[in-house]
């Protein structure tokens, strides 16, 4: 039944997730906005191994640990690009990633 | 030195290569010191330099190198002299204890056939014995029956072995033949060559100076002015020496040709002394070249030889050539003749190719190197790789040939018909050198080696000799009566003697040839350098035409000459009348056999006539009569003493050097008994007889009067006085025409030109030989020289221009198509590339979205890979 | 429908809309504030999935955490112009459809690979590992995890579950975590500026005007 929650509307919902992170990233000028994204992915990866643990008993310890992880990383991660996007914001006075084209042609 | 005198005393023979290494030695040294002379002079600014310019003389070097020189050449000839008379005394001493050897063996051998058994045995030891002994002693008793002391070493080895045998391979040696000949020629040659290099300190006494004016060569300032060569000239001089003995030395081909060479360049170097003037240096080069015409001939002969002999040893082809004088089973008959047959290759078997022995064959037999144990003089199988103990054969033509080729050699170097063009030439050099070279000895070198070489020439070669000496004696002669330069005079005077002697050695008179040529040095060396005496007296006046009266102011001189023409008119109890006696009885005998060749005795006869007059004439325009000139007269002085003393020395010389006991025989010549002793047996094989076993007749093997009808020899022996009468009275009537003519002035020379115009033309200009030889020679290769250098410059070059255009063509296409194609496809290629990246390029956008939107798609992509790939492995 | 349901699609659509706000919203601020939105429904998911440790996690680090950070950096560097920003309806286009494309592939796979089935024997049973298990995996016992059958593995394979421990990630996670976040603070330090870079004024000419220079962050 389509209304019975299984594995597949996690895993779709991880998808959708990940997609719209995906998007975000595609499509904002600015900087943060691209680090939402990012940010939106990851969870969207994490939906998917909490999922997995959950609908399959071998996995259960297996897929929280690794969700610990990626969140941990995620903020190492987002701690990163924070500093880059400080550091672009110095030198460019912007954080308009479109003027950030020298590696154009 | 201890081991110096025990080499004199053991192999006495070193003496005369002493005699030949002495004036190499002086050469050396003047050639030495004049090289650092001239290093001093070039460097004469810095000390070393000073120092080692004026060590050797400065500017002013004084007379040493011609006392090196002379000394050496007086030392040669010490050497000789102590040579030759060693060489006589053993000499005489080997015969006695030869023949004692031969009649003791004799002895034994007629004791062993009449004694009983029980002596047999000692007997046959002690035949044994003596038989060795008498090998030995035979064994240096050379294929001339004639003592002879030897020696050679191995110079330069050419392998493979080839004819020669095969444990030496072939080899080129030098070494040294003493026999009579040699001996008395190397005494001669260092003799006239000491006397001559002291009359050259006196007579080239004005190349001493620093300066020296040459009065015949004119430049834009006045005449020449250049340095003095006093020492070159005796450099020059002990080359000569050096290069003459070796080849009166030499004791094979090779050495001889060296030799000979080297006297060519000597002559060149010393003919073109005087090296500014034009005709003395064009002198040289004619001299030189047409030496080296003959020169072609001489190496066609020695290349025949080697090639058919496979060695340059004199005694070697000798002993091949000519049939041996006994064979296992006594005396042959054809003992030391030239055997001639036919070969008949179809009839080969193990032992080699028949061979019938013919007179008119086309082969001839060539006897083994070595002849074995059992030996056969005349064979009947020849073989074509014979080993040396084999009989082989040579085409005759062949040996004809090489005889030729060598006898064209001769005839370069002693100038007889048709290349005497150059000797008169020669006289461009100074006084002393026409003396020497071109007189007493480097001329001599021809005759000499015809004389050496006779074994070689067969019969035809003889009568080309005997016919060219003969066309030659006559052709000069009558041009030396017209020449007014009394050195002219004298160089025809020589060809026409040379011609001489190529004549007797060509009738088979082998002794009175070469004994002439020993006659002949002295008095033509003392003919040349009284006139040397005569131009210097009169300050290098050489015309004729300016001289006469000079006798009572150049006495010694006048009376020196005067002996000398009476030795070359052939005068009874001068040098000259022995000589010439002998040739002319050869001559006689030989034409008693042969009686086509009538022209080879009477042109002798004829010229003895006409060399007495023109001599006569020449002393008697010089000495006698009124002087010519007033200028000349008045200047001419006698010579100093350096230069009269070897006047008076060769004077006394030609009169009393051929005299023997008693004096008035022409036949007892103590010299022609010397000359004798070197005789090859073939010269009697072929102009007389030989049997050995009836030797005892004056202890020669030659007169067998009981055998054999035809004999030139024996003719000759008996016809001497006839011929010598026949001469004398020809002689006499020559002088009174000249003393006529020129004493006593009763007929005029100048009529007689007057009425033989063409004659005399004719006479003066040499018969026309320069001019034929112009016509001839010259101007067709002056001619093919212009085509040659046209085509060099048109044709040749214009090749080379052509292949120069056509490169340049075609590197201008290869430029083009490099630059069009090569480079637009280069160029094309890099296009595409560009514009392919300037078109890619945009895909770089540099914007941070769009490399997420690809990657997005990219992701997109691999998952669907991915999920295909699990589908597989899961439904599989 | 049981009341995990409802609370799924409850949740679900919260965390989808939300997402999907992110995206489409131009304002940045806003944007931040639908992502914490997004955060807080995911990490509802995980209390629903039972995973109350990571949804406890989630809220602490994410949500606490790592969107204060983004909320910084958007409050640092949101100056006027930043703060709304467009970009053209093309671009729009060729985004939502390169969304949609990978959207559907991964549907599509979910919805393929429905062939899975699960293993005898085994059920889906309501229970996940509880934080004393997850604790002591962390720290390095490996007999905290329950045994089980592991499905959907060929049958050559054993099905057998391996037991693991979780130490040595976790020591290198957390040193991770130590290195990146000094590289990060090493990479935001306050820098000399360059006058290449500088559009109008330069420290050298000391006109007082810091104009954005300096940003004073000091770390």
């Amino acid at each position: 039944m389509i209304f019975a929650v299984g594995l597949d509307h996690f895993l779709l919902l991880g998808a959708l997730l990940f997609v719209c992170g995906a998007v975000c990233m595609a499509t904002k000028r600015n900087a943060i906005g691209i680090l939402m994204g990012v940010e939106l992915v990851l969870n969207a990866a994490t939906i998917n191994f909490v999922a997995f643990a959950r609908y399959n008993p071998v996995f259960q310890v297996e897929g929280q640990i690794f969700a610990l992880f990626v969140i941990v990383l995620a903020a190492a991660e987002a701690a990163i690009a924070l500093a880059i996007v400080l550091n672009f914001y110095n030198n460019h006075m912007t954080v308009d990633v479109d003027t950030a084209e020298e590696l154009k042609g | 030195m201890m081991n110096l005198v025990e080499l004199f005393g053991e192999h006495p023979g070193w003496y005369f290569v002493a005699a030949t290494l002495t004036p190499l030695l002086s050469f050396v040294l003047i050639l030495l010191a004049s090289a650092m002379w001239c290093a001093g002079r070039a460097y004469r600014a810095t000390p070393a330099g000073a120092a080692i310019f004026n060590l050797f003389g400065g500017e002013e070097r004084g007379r040493i190198p011609a006392f090196v020189a002379t000394g050496a050449i007086a030392l040669a000839f010490v050497f000789s002299l102590i040579g030759f008379i060693r060489f006589t005394a053993q000499q005489s001493t080997f015969e006695t204890q030869i023949n004692q050897l031969q009649t003791k063996l004799h002895q034994l051998q007629t004791q062993k056939k009449t004694a009983t058994e029980k002596w047999t045995h000692e007997l046959e030891e002690e035949i044994e014995a003596e038989e060795a002994k008498l090998e030995n002693k035979e064994k240096m008793w050379t294929s001339a029956r004639s003592y002879a002391w030897q020696g050679n070493f191995d110079w330069l080895r050419i392998r493979p072995a080839g004819i020669r045998d095969a444990d030496n391979g072939t080899v080129l040696q030098l070494g040294f033949k003493i026999d009579s000949l040699s001996a008395l020629m190397f005494v001669m040659v260092t003799f006239i060559a000491t006397l001559i290099h002291v009359f050259s300190i006196g007579y080239m006494s004005e190349e001493l100076q620093p300066e020296v004016e040459d009065h015949q060569v004119h430049t834009a300032h006045g005449h020449l002015v250049r340095r003095g060569r006093f020492g070159r000239f005796f450099m020059f001089l002990s080359l000569f020496c050096f290069s003459m003995l070796n080849l009166v030395l030499a004791d094979n081909l090779f050495q001889v040709f060296l030799s000979w060479e080297l006297v060519g360049i000597c002559s060149y170097l010393l003919i073109g002394f005087y090296t500014e003037r034009q005709s003395a240096s064009n002198a040289a080069n004619k001299a030189f070249i047409t030496n080296r015409i003959g020169d072609a001939g001489f190496i066609l002969g020695l290349l025949i030889l080697w090639t058919n002999l496979g060695t340059f040893n004199f005694d070697e082809i000798f002993q091949r050539v000519r049939a041996p004088l006994s064979d296992t089973h006594g005396s042959v008959d054809v003992a030391g003749r030239i055997v001639r047959g036919n070969v008949d290759p179809n009839n080969t078997t193990k032992a080699g190719q028949r061979f019938t022995p013919d007179e008119d064959g086309s082969q001839v037999l060539l006897f083994p190197h070595r002849p074995p144990e059992h030996y056969h003089a005349i064979v009947s199988r020849v073989s074509d790789n014979p080993k040396p103990d084999q009989h082989s054969a040579m085409p005759y033509w062949l040996l004809v040939a090489a005889g030729l080729g060598i006898f064209l050699g001769c005839v370069g170097k002693s100038a007889q018909f048709p290349l005497q063009v150059w000797l008169p030439d020669a006289m461009e050099g100074p006084t002393p050198v026409s003396a020497l070279i071109h007189a007493a000895t480097m001329v001599a070198a021809g005759v000499y080696l015809v004389g050496r070489c006779y074994p070689l020439f067969t019969y035809d070669a003889l009568v080309v000799i005997a016919y060219t000496g003969g066309i030659t004696l006559f052709v000069a002669a009558t041009i030396a009566v017209v020449m007014t330069d009394i050195k002219k005079v004298l160089a025809y005077s020589t060809v026409s003697q040379l011609g001489y002697m190529m004549l007797a050695l060509g009738v088979g008179g082998w002794v009175a040839g070469l004994f002439h040529l020993m006659t002949h040095a002295f008095f033509k060396a003392l003919l040349f350098l009284c006139s040397g005496s005569v131009i210097y007296g009169c300050h290098h006046e050489q015309d004729m035409l300016k001289m006469g009266g000079l006798f009572p102011k150049m006495k010694i001189t006048a009376l020196s000459m005067l002996a000398g023409v009476l030795a070359i008119a052939g005068i009874p109890l001068f040098t000259g009348w022995y000589s010439k006696d002998a040739i002319l009885a050869q001559a006689l005998g030989f034409i008693y056999v042969h009686p086509q060749h009538l022209f080879l005795f009477l042109l002798p006869l004829v010229t003895a006539g006409i060399t007495a007059f023109y001599m006569a004439r020449m002393w008697l325009m010089t000495f006698t009569g009124k002087p010519r000139d007033e200028h000349v007269y008045e200047h001419a002085h006698e010579s100093p003493w350096t230069m009269t003393a070897p006047l008076i020395i060769l004077a006394v010389c030609s009169v009393c050097v051929a005299w023997g006991w008693p004096i008035y025989d022409a036949e007892a010549s103590w010299l022609e008994h010397n000359v004798h002793h070197a005789q090859h047996h073939a010269v009697l094989a072929d102009f007389g007889h030989v049997d050995f076993t009836e030797s005892k007749d004056h202890g020669e093997y030659w007169v067998v009067a009981k055998k054999q009808a035809q004999n030139e020899r024996l003719y000759a022996f008996h016809n001497h006085h006839l011929a010598g009468n026949l001469a004398l009275g020809l002689v006499a009537i020559s002088l009174a025409f000249a003393g006529l003519i020129y004493w006593k002035r009763v007929l005029d020379p100048a009529e007689a030109k007057e009425q033989f115009p063409s004659l005399h033309a004719f006479l003066m200009d040499k018969w026309r030989f320069d001019r034929l030889y112009s016509v001839i020679l010259v101007r067709p290769a002056l001619v093919v020289g212009h085509w040659l250098a046209w085509f060099d410059l048109h044709v040749i070059d214009g090749l080379i221009h052509l292949l120069s255009w056509l490169t340049v063509l075609a590197s201008k296409w290869d430029g083009i198509f490099d630059n069009a194609i090569v480079d637009g496809l280069v160029n094309l290629v890099g296009n595409v590339m560009y514009d392919a990246g300037a078109r890619l390029r945009n895909v770089q956008t540099g914007y941070l979205r769009s490399y997420v939107l690809f990657l997005v798609l990219a992701a997109a992509g691999i998952f669907m890979v991915l999920a295909y790939f699990v589908r597989m492995a899961m439904a599989g | 429908m049981t009341l995990t349901d409802v609370l799924f699609y409850l949740l679900a659509a919260t965390t989808g809309i939300c997402a999907l706000a992110v995206v489409v919203t131009q304002n940045i601020v806003r944007a931040a504030a639908w992502l914490l939105f997004t955060l807080g429904g995911v990490s509802g998911l995980f209390f629903l999935l039972g995973a109350d440790f990571v949804g406890a996690t989630q809220l602490l680090v994410y949500v606490g955490g790592t969107l204060v950070l983004v909320v910084f950096g958007v409050m640092l560097t949101a100056q006027g112009p930043f703060i709304n920003m467009r970009i053209s309806a093309a671009e729009w286009a060729i985004a939502l459809s390169v969304g949609l494309i990978l959207y559907g592939v991964l549907a599509a796979s979910l919805v393929i690979s429905k062939q899975l089935e699960p293993s005898a024997g085994q059920s889906v049973s309501g229970e996940m590992a509880d934080s004393t298990v997850l604790g002591q995996s962390l720290l390095g016992q490996s007999q905290a995890a329950p045994a089980g059958y592991l499905a959907g593995i060929p049958a050559s394979v054993s099905r057998e579950r391996k037991k693991m421990s979780y130490l040595l990630p976790f020591e290198i996670v957390s040193v991770h975590l130590l290195v990146v976040l000094i590289g990060a603070a090493y990479l935001a330090r306050a820098k000399r500026r360059r006058s290449a870079v500088v559009p109008a004024s330069s420290p050298q000419r000391g006109d007082g005007r810091t104009n954005g220079q300096q940003l004073g962050v000091t770390v």
